[in-house]
Formats: structure tokens, sequence, C-alpha cells
């Protein structure tokens, strides 16, 4: 291009304020986007308080979980929101949104997600919570042990709503028809899962397809339930203890029997479910509620007596979901009363049948709609108490165990011990490897 | 307008000189011409690079910076330099990842393509329904991926699914599909070529309803064989478009994380485990930004040399 000097300085000085504007709308739009988007005013001096929650059950639930947070109107005319979040990429939804301050004020989320947000500053301690739950007399109402893992050295990071337990199912008409009892020990379950096998059906149901975390919450179960665990006391990770080896050998013991399905490493919990409804499932971990999951309430699917390991340890893994508040918000003391609030409604999710896991409060074990279900009768009072986090060992829960939850380690080893492609001791070296890669960052 | 005449002013058009100008003169008005326009090119344009730098160009620095930290998606944490790239190129997992990328993007790239190839020049013939034909060619392409790879679990996970229960009625035992290492890898692969295949078939069809069949003709009468005249004369003709079709099926295969991940979830034991699945993983399960935006990166860099390569061949196509 020919230009003049005189075009050149003309050119330059437009496209230098041109540019200068555009650059500069950058930020004002970013501001714009932010502020708009974040906790915004609404209501009285209170503001909006953005609730976000996950899918726990059918839509139904969502609509219900709407409903109460969208009727709370506290001091200063504080008002809540509601906000579905996909399972899908949550983490990186909620971080992303957090980082640009316009994330929730209060959400639900990954069972370690509080925990992790923590560690970032962005979660707001739950102690004054308390304290207004121990004024209306819901403190006392929590189950024992429900609420301590979420207490840390700067205040309660969550309150729990939920507890995703995991429990052993069977079909009774399977195990009539393989005319074998009911295990109540580990060397029961290879003799039942050898008599399932011979009806056609499997005596260790799980899956570790696309994802299916249930082959996962297999292993550390039958690590727990031997006195073993992922982490130790201090909160160390611990694998190769003498109680995990002899758990997986165990488990390798199943598989190499025929009492774990071949095809279970690829199965999806659709596959699981497919399993139980179809009576190829004679026993197996699975989450609270099967019989509506899988659309078979004939009452043949019934909650399992829980099982001793070989030194006479009884435990199972329990994911205690939670509430966290953050510090992105419009008021705290608004964010607290919603929470206060929000803990108070959750009666009308287990009164509505919509619920795939245990509350938290004893007074909601004891409505009718809850208790007239032997199952749930059987967990809360067989299972709840013998229930146990991933800390395992130790009491207290860290970001840590996000990192353990669903991640690859965890995921590689439960899906190698279900081939059988390794011994026992490898397999949970190469987990322990895997494990301390991802924890050092 | 004499011959003469008209030549000049082809080729004054050509040399783009104005009628009746000058050169010399003609040469300074298309040089003010060309400024002006250039200046309007540029106001025009500027939005869309405004916009184009902060939708593709913010991300890309914002990864880059993401690559070279340590820390979360939250918060970027120290530089670390190549650090996250030693780590990714040391990791058995990451070869492992990028063998199966290999073998998933080779199989994906030419399975489509023979099998898009076949099915275009079977509709080049006359067949009956032709066009209904090949609307249900079409669907795989158009049916939502999480949709088909549901379907395709139905067919192959369980031992009594459809295709393990046929292998098993006709005597061949019972294979299972997704479970089995090798099996997993190559039913991933199938399902990819499966999916892929009507996008092909349609590139391919584009080129060849370009062609002249008078050459076919030409090359009838010259006693050419029809083996002959599909490497001597459609294969060169449909050249271009196939590479092109080749760069992009490259690019999709090798970016390609919901087939693997709604069938397999990169399973079993990591069989099935591509390097934007394992990039997946490492952010997002493994909360390690650092480490899988690298592999991201180098996912990037080997596609950008791939698609030089290609575009080459495009080029040396043209010219011959």
């Amino acid at each position: 291009m020919n230009a003049t000097p005189e075009q050149r300085r003309s050119f330059s000085r437009r496209g230098f304020l041109g540019l200068t504007a555009a650059a500069a709308s950058v930020p004002l739009l970013a501001a714009c986007g932010g502020g708009s988007a974040s906790q915004g005013g609404g209501g009285g001096t209170g503001g909006t308080v953005k609730f976000w929650d996950m899918p726990w059950a059918t839509p139904a639930y969502n609509d219900a979980a709407k409903g109460i947070a969208e009727g709370f109107s506290g001091a200063n005319g504080a008002k809540a929101s509601y906000q579905i979040i996909q399972w899908n990429n949550f983490y990186q939804t909620f971080s992303s949104a957090i980082a640009s301050k316009t994330g929730p004020a209060v959400s639900t989320g990954g069972g370690f997600q509080a925990f992790q947000f923590e560690q970032q500053g962005q979660i707001a301690y739950a102690d004054k919570v308390i304290e207004k739950l121990k004024s209306n007399g819901q403190f006392d109402d929590f189950l024992p042990g429900v609420l301590d893992p979420f207490k840390s050295d700067k205040g309660y990071v969550a309150v729990p709503w939920q507890l995703d337990m995991r429990v052993f199912w069977y079909r009774k008409s399977l195990f009539e028809k393989a005319n074998v009892a009911l295990p109540t020990d580990w060397p029961s379950l290879l003799e039942a899962g050898k008599a399932l096998k011979k009806v056609g059906a499997f005596g260790f149901t799980t899956g570790a397809g696309a994802g299916n975390n249930y082959a996962n919450h297999s292993m550390i179960m039958m690590m727990v339930n031997n006195g073993g665990g992922v982490f130790n006391k201090d909160g160390e990770l611990d694998l190769l203890n003498d109680r995990n080896v002899e758990a997986m050998e165990f488990v390798l013991e199943l598989v190499s029997n025929g009492i774990v399905d071949p095809a279970a490493v690829s199965y999806t919990t659709d596959n699981m479910s497919a399993q139980w409804k179809d009576g190829k499932a004679g026993y197996g971990l699975f989450q609270v509620n099967v019989p509506q999951r899988v659309g078979d309430t004939s009452g043949d699917l019934l909650v399992a007596d829980p099982i001793k390991g070989p030194h006479g340890d009884k435990a199972t893994i329990v994911f205690p979901n939670n509430i966290m508040m953050y510090t992105n918000t419009p008021s705290q003391e608004a964010s607290e009363e919603f929470l206060v609030y929000y803990l108070g409604q959750l009666k009308q999710l287990w009164q509505k049948k919509l619920m795939s896991a245990l509350p938290v409060f004893k007074s909601i074990t004891e409505i009718p709609e809850f208790a007239d279900d032997p199952n749930n009768v059987k967990i809360v009072k067989d299972w709840q108490p013998i229930a146990k986090t991933f800390a395992a060992q130790g009491s207290k829960l860290n970001a840590n165990l996000a990192a353990l939850d669903g991640g690859q380690a965890l995921n590689q080893f439960s899906q190698t011990i279900i081939t059988g492609k390794a011994d026992a001791k490898t397999a949970l070296q190469t987990f322990q490897s895997g494990l301390e890669s991802v924890l050092k960052k | 307008m004499s011959s003469t005449t008209a030549q000049s002013g082809l080729s004054r058009a050509r040399r783009g000189v104005a009628p009746g100008g000058s050169g010399t003169g003609a040469g300074k008005r298309k040089s003010k011409l060309s400024a002006q326009t250039t200046r309007t090119f540029f106001w025009l344009l500027l939005p869309s690079v405004v916009l184009l730098v902060l939708i593709h160009g913010y991300p890309l620095i914002y990864a880059a910076v993401q690559a070279t930290h340590d820390g979360n998606l939250l918060q970027t944490g120290n530089f670390v330099g190549g650090e996250n790239f030693a780590t990714v190129l040391t990791s058995p997992a990451f070869w492992k990842a990028a063998q199966f990328t290999l073998w998933f993007t080779i199989v994906g790239v030419f399975g489509s393509w023979l099998v898009g190839l076949g099915l275009a020049l079977l509709l080049r013939t006359r067949i009956p329904g032709a066009g209904t034909f090949k609307v249900l060619l079409l669907l795989p392409w158009v049916v939502p991926i999480v949709v088909s790879s549901t379907a395709w679990n139905w067919l192959v996970a369980t031992p009594d699914s459809l295709i393990p229960s046929l292998f098993r009625n006709l005597g061949m035992g019972t294979p299972l599909f997704l479970a089995d290492p090798n099996l997993a890898s190559i039913t991933v692969m199938v399902f990819k070529v499966w999916v892929s295949f009507p996008f092909m078939m349609m590139m391919i069809s584009a080129a060849l309803a370009s062609v002249d069949t008078t050459v076919y003709e030409a090359a009838s009468m010259d006693g050419a064989s029809r083996w002959q005249q599909f490497t001597q004369i459609t294969l060169p003709l449909i050249a271009r478009s196939t590479y092109i079709s080749w760069i992009l099926m490259t690019i999709f295969c090798v970016n390609d994380f919901p087939t693997i991940y709604l069938l397999t979830g990169g399973g079993p034991v990591n069989a099935t485990t591509s390097l934007v699945v394992l990039a997946y993983r490492t952010v997002f399960q493994d909360f390690a930004t650092g480490p899988g935006v690298a592999i991201a990166f180098l996912m990037t860099m080997t596609l950008v040399v791939i698609s030089v390569i290609l575009y080459r061949q495009i080029r040396k196509s043209s010219v011959e």
C-alpha cells in the first residue's frame, strides 16, 4: 500500500483510537456481565440468594426443590433463586462461575466439593448456621456422626443434607432358587456366589463402565469392610496395608470363580439396573431405593444384612452429601437464613418419595412415607451405624478425597481388579502410585 | 471493437488498469484506490477480528498460561515453565493414549473414507430408491452421538445383548465387545467408522458430481478397464476433495471425545483412552489443570503439522 505519511499518521491515530476503544470495552463488558450476573439485588436489602442444586433424582425432585427454594422469604426481603446444574463437568461449571463471581451463594454439589473450594478461600463457614440449628432443635435431630466430618479447624465447611449410602441388596427368589443362605461373612458370600452362578446369576453385581462408579465404591467398601481403607487415621495414603491386600485378594477370588460378571468392567449404571431388573443380579452393592430405581416393586429385591470381614469388622461406605455456602453472596446473613430454612423443609422431599438417599435427620427417618419401607428401616438400623466415609480410618473429610472419588487412579484400579488383570499387591501398588501423583498437586 | 482492442482490454483488466487511462496515471489511481479499499476492508474486518481475538485468542492465551503454571481451574498457581509438558511426555499413560489415538485416527479416517467411497460410487449408479437410500445412509451422521452410543451399548454391552447373542447362536462363543481391551478398541473404531462414513460419502459424492462423464466415455473408447478408470481417472479427479476430507476427519478423530467417552469411558483399563479423553480426565477428574492443558496443546500442535502436510498435498494435486 502506497499510503502517504499523512495517511499513515491518520490511519495510525484512528486505528489506535479504535483499538483503544475496543480494548476498553472488554473490561467494561466484562464488568457489566459480572455485575449483573453476580448476586443481584432483587427483593429488599437481603438480595436474592442464588441456590444451585444438582439433579439428585428424577425431574420431579428438582421441581419440588425449586418450589422449596423459591418459597424462601427472609428478613430484609431476601429471596432465593433456584438453578439446576448438571453433573457433566460440574466442577468446571462451579469453578468458572466462582472465578467470574457469577457463582451461587449456596449450593449442593460433589461430596467433597466444599473442601476443594475451601482450599481456594471461596467457602463461607457454616458455624452460625450450626448455632441456629442448635437453637431451633434441628442440631439434635442429626443422625449420629453425620455432622462431625464437616468440622475443620476453621469451622464447619458445609452442612450435610442426605446420605448416599452403599448397601448390599439381594433378590430373594434367586437365593431360594439356588437354595443357599444369605451371606453373613466373606466365606458365605463366596459360597452364595458359587450357588447363584449355577442358576445363571451373579453374586457380586457391579460395574465400571462409562460414568459408573459402583465398582470403585465396591472396592473401597470391601477394604473398609475388612478394617482397611485408602487412608490411615492420620489421613495419609495407606493402600498397601495387609487388610486391603486381603480384601482385594478376596475380590479376585470372586472374579476367578465367575461370581463377578466378566462383562461388568464395561457396565454403565443402566446396564447394572437392567441386571437387577432382569434377575441376573443375585447380590451386590448398590444405592438406596434400588427397587424404585430399577422399576421392580415386586418385593423381591431386599436389603441384605451387613457382612463380617475375616477379622470381625463390619462396615460400608457413605457419601454425606452436603450444602455449602460461598463467600460471594449478596448477604451472608441471607445465605445462612436460607440454609436454615432449606434444611427445615427437607422433610417434604422424603414425604413425596423423591429421594434415593437417606435423610440426615432422625425425624425424617420416622415419617410414615420413609419408615413404611422395610428396606429403608433396615438401612437406617443396620447399615447407617457402620457406615464410614472415603476417609475410612480418619474421621475428617478433605479435598484429597475428591481426587480419589471418581479419579483416574481409582477407576483404573477397580477395572484392573474386576477383570482379574493383576494380583492384589500389584494393583494396589499401581493405585497408590497413581493417587500419589495426583495428590501431590 | 477490434480484436487488438479486445486483447488490449483483457490485458489491462488482468493488470488491473482502468480503461482509457495511461499507464502511469492509472497506476497512481490504482494505488490510491487500493489504499482506500484496504482501509475500508480494515474497518469492515475490525469487528470480526476483535471478536475472533476475544473468542479464540483469549482462551488460547489463557490455555497457554494454564499449561505453563500449576494450580487449578479456579486459581492459576506458580509459573512452572515446561514442567507440565515434561510430566505429560514422561507419562506412560500419555504414550498409551497417543498410540490408541493414532490407531483410532488411522482406522477412522481410512475406514470411513473407504466405506464412503464405496457407497458414493454405488449411489452414482442407477439403483431404484437411491434418494431414500441416501437419506438412510445419512442417519448415523445425523443422529446425536449420545443416542447412537446408547444404541450401540444396547447392542454389544452385555453377554445377552443382540450381537453377542448372535455370535453365541452361531457357535462363535460370547464375545465381550466392551469388556475385552482388544475388542473394545476395535468396537470403538468400528463405531467411529459407522458414525463418520456418511460425511465422507457426501464429500465424495459432491466431488464425483463435478467429474465430466465424457472423460469415462473417452477412456472406455481407448480401452481402459473399469479398474483403470477408477485408479487413473476417478481417484485423481477427486484427490483434492479426498485430501480435504482427510484433514477434516483427522481433526474429528483426534478431537473426538463423545464417541469414546460415551461408549467405553476410556476403558477397560485405559484400553480406549485417547488423548482427548486423557486430557479431560486429567483436568476434570484429577483436577490437574496444567498437565491436562499441556496434553491439549500437544494435540493441537500435532494436528497443525498433519494439516500442513495434507494441505501441501492439496496444492500439489491442484498443480498436477
